[in-house]
């Protein structure tokens, strides 16, 4: 039982990265562009996070750095892919890489060393004394309940249960329709794509500021690319992809768990299950459920860029 | 007379070779002011980069060493993006290259001039066993090959690295995460560069004219361009898909083989360095040309060399990351606009599409 806790207490923790940052190529995807940087852009938020709480210890101004870059970095992937019109896989490759070494290169001096401040659990009364659900559910920091619960409910109903989040959903489907209503396409997918940049480094400043303490190069781990294919399993709905990321939370911790006790099975082997199961999840819902699939389909400009002049 | 701003549908080949150019001159000079930016010269280390590179033979044996991997890294990529695949996980297929060839060194008695050459079939099997799985996926299920080649990549990492610091360890003792020396090795061709890169050179030519000439080079090509158009001129577009996918690991397996088989001499953890990653910087800038990949790997070689060099500098190899980044972000800016063109507007008729 007390196994059990701790897995969905890790689950939880090791999931947010992947939730914040699949929540984010949520916005960008539903405007219709995929964004491949989300790799680059997790480690530049990981390395500025912990860059900021070595300067000065309070780790919302760390988050709320990683979130800025990310936003930064973000609005340039935007120019390129949005107000150019570039190719979006090319794009986004290339923001992974300048991201991912960038953040080596200005990171070198902090890497390895543990984050001098981190989020804390906060304890709600009765709740977080009971028996499992409270070592479970309720030991957490403020940032894990932000990215379960506030942010996911938060951004559906955006998407789907107000006028703005139609505009949205328009512009990803069928951009020549939305403009010809009056929407902004450029507009709508800049932001919304810059803003999914923003979270995206945000889930690597709760990565280096809540889930490992420390920054050192590998410690995004394919994340980022995680993060990407859960959002196409999910559907492309943000409760869904968070849900998408506790299941994976779940499977990393599985992994951390079996080597805690000693499972027959070597650390590396275990540590292949998130990457498989992913594989797993990119394959398996195609073959067996297709009558979900016009449900759980991509927007339908999904990658391709918007010329007016060619509707 | 007022000009005004047409989007073709491609831009032409000589204006797309100049955008490349532009896209990586840019790219330096991005990085050279950064460099200045941060209190460093880049003139000075550029030219200490081009003078410890060219200016021995050490410096040229070196560039060969990392020239062939780029080299098979970047025509597997390549022939993947002819048939419109992205293979992003030619890092993965080399590891695994790497690894079935190791497995066939280390457990195979027999003498060299039958080893090496198994060695290389095996590295082949390897890699291209490890794009399978996502070669059927995206045929017959219509998965993104962008994704799970790339997820493929961390997976065959960690067994390099579990068989190296566990089963096969170097039981000498000496080595912490390596296996043994593997018995045999691809023989020398010029100083420590081995056959890998002539063969490797050889392979791009091959390639090259199999795409131009040959009936099946001709089908994936068009296969590529327009799967549709393809299928209803009664092309087998999914066998080729498949076949070139499997090819496209194959040839990444391979690189991986010469890799530990001739450059490396055992296997250990993270043998794949990022080649598979900068093959595809190395196939995009090359328009997935074969031909063009041999410049290209060379240019990317050198770009290498340069961050090795610069490590005494205080930079870290992650800076060459970023570069090839810049270089990919500003090729995909540089091919956009180069498909622009200004057209001198008449005043009286308006041109079809313009407003």
């Amino acid at each position: 039982m007390d196994i059990l806790a701790g897995l969905i207490q890790t689950a939880f923790l090791a999931g947010g990265v992947l939730a914040l940052a699949a929540l984010g190529e949520v916005l960008a995807e539903r405007v219709g562009v995929v964004n491949l940087g989300v790799e680059g852009l997790i480690a530049l938020g990981a390395m500025s996070a912990v860059a900021t709480v070595v300067i000065t210890p309070h780790p919302w101004l760390g988050f709320l750095v990683a979130m800025g870059v990310g936003l930064i970095a973000g609005m340039i992937f935007a120019v390129a892919t949005v107000i150019i019109r570039a190719n979006q896989v090319l794009c986004g490759l290339a923001l992974t890489y300048m991201g991912m070494g960038l953040a080596a290169t200005l990171g070198k001096p902090i890497s390895g060393s543990p984050a001098p401040a981190t989020f804390q659990d906060i304890h709600i009364p009765i709740l977080s004394d009971l028996p499992f659900f409270g070592r479970a559910f309720f030991s957490h920091s403020l940032l894990v309940y932000l990215i379960f619960l506030v942010l996911p409910v938060a951004l559906h109903v955006l998407i789907f249960h107000t006028r703005h989040g139609l505009n949205m959903r328009a512009v990803g489907e069928n951009p020549a329709a939305a403009d010809a209503a009056g929407i902004s396409v450029m507009k709508m997918r800049f932001w919304y794509v810059s803003l999914g940049s923003a979270l995206a480094a945000g889930a690597g400043g709760y990565l280096t500021l809540v889930f490992v303490p420390s920054w050192s190069e590998g410690v995004v781990a394919g994340r980022g690319w995680i993060a990407v294919a859960l959002v196409i399993f999910a559907g492309f709905r943000p409760i869904n992809a968070v849900l998408a990321g506790l299941l994976f939370g779940f499977v990393t911790a599985l992994g951390f768990v079996g080597q805690a006790h000693n499972w027959p099975i070597a650390a590396s082997i275990l540590s292949m299950l998130p990457y498989l199961g992913t594989m797993a999840l990119m394959i398996v819902p195609v073959l067996a459920w297709q009558r979900m699939r016009r449900l759980m389909a991509a927007p339908d400009s999904l990658t391709v860029p918007y010329f007016r002049d060619q509707r | 007379m007022s000009y005004r701003l047409q989007r073709m549908p491609v831009a032409a080949p000589s204006v797309l070779f100049s955008a490349r150019v532009l896209s990586v001159i840019l790219a330096l000079l991005t990085a050279a002011a950064v460099l200045a930016l941060s209190g460093k010269d880049p003139i000075a280390l550029g030219g200490k980069v081009l003078s410890s590179t060219f200016g021995s033979r050490f410096g040229l044996e070196d560039l060969g060493l990392l020239f062939s991997p780029l080299l098979y890294c970047g025509l597997a990529v390549a022939v993947g993006l002819r048939i419109g695949a992205w293979n992003i996980g030619a890092e993965g297929q080399f590891n695994l290259g790497a690894f079935a060839a190791t497995g066939v060194a280390l457990f195979v008695p027999g003498p060299a001039w039958l080893l090496v050459p198994l060695m290389a079939l095996a590295g082949m099997a390897g890699g291209a066993l490890w794009i399978l799985i996502p070669t059927l996926a995206k045929a017959y299920a219509d998965v993104s090959e962008l994704i799970t080649t790339l997820l493929m990549n961390f997976v065959a990492l960690l067994l390099v690295y579990w068989v190296a610091t566990g089963p096969w360890l170097d039981p000498s003792g000496m080595a912490l995460a390596t296996t043994a020396r593997l018995s045999v090795s691809v023989p020398y061709v010029w100083g420590i560069v081995h056959w890998g890169l002539p063969l490797a050179l050889m392979l791009a030519v091959g390639l090259a004219v199999m795409f131009a000439y040959t009936r099946w080079g001709y089908e994936v090509r068009i296969g590529g361009a327009n799967p549709g158009a393809a299928a209803y001129a009664g092309m087998p577009v999914q066998r080729h898909l498949i076949l070139v996918m499997l090819m496209s690991g194959a040839i990444a397996g391979l690189g991986g083989m010469m890799e530990v088989a001739g450059t490396v001499g055992r296997l250990q953890g993270g043998i794949s360095n990022n080649y598979g990653y900068l093959g595809i910087m190395v196939a995009v800038l090359a328009r997935a040309a074969p031909l063009g990949v041999i410049a290209t790997a060379f240019f990317m070689a050198v770009i290498l060399n340069g961050g090795i060099v610069l490590q005494s500098q205080g930079l870290t190899t992650h800076t060459v990351l970023a570069i090839t980044g810049l270089i990919l972000f500003y090729a995909a800016i540089v091919d956009e606009v180069a498909r622009y063109k200004l057209i001198p507007t008449t005043g009286e008729v308006t041109p079809k599409g313009a407003r």
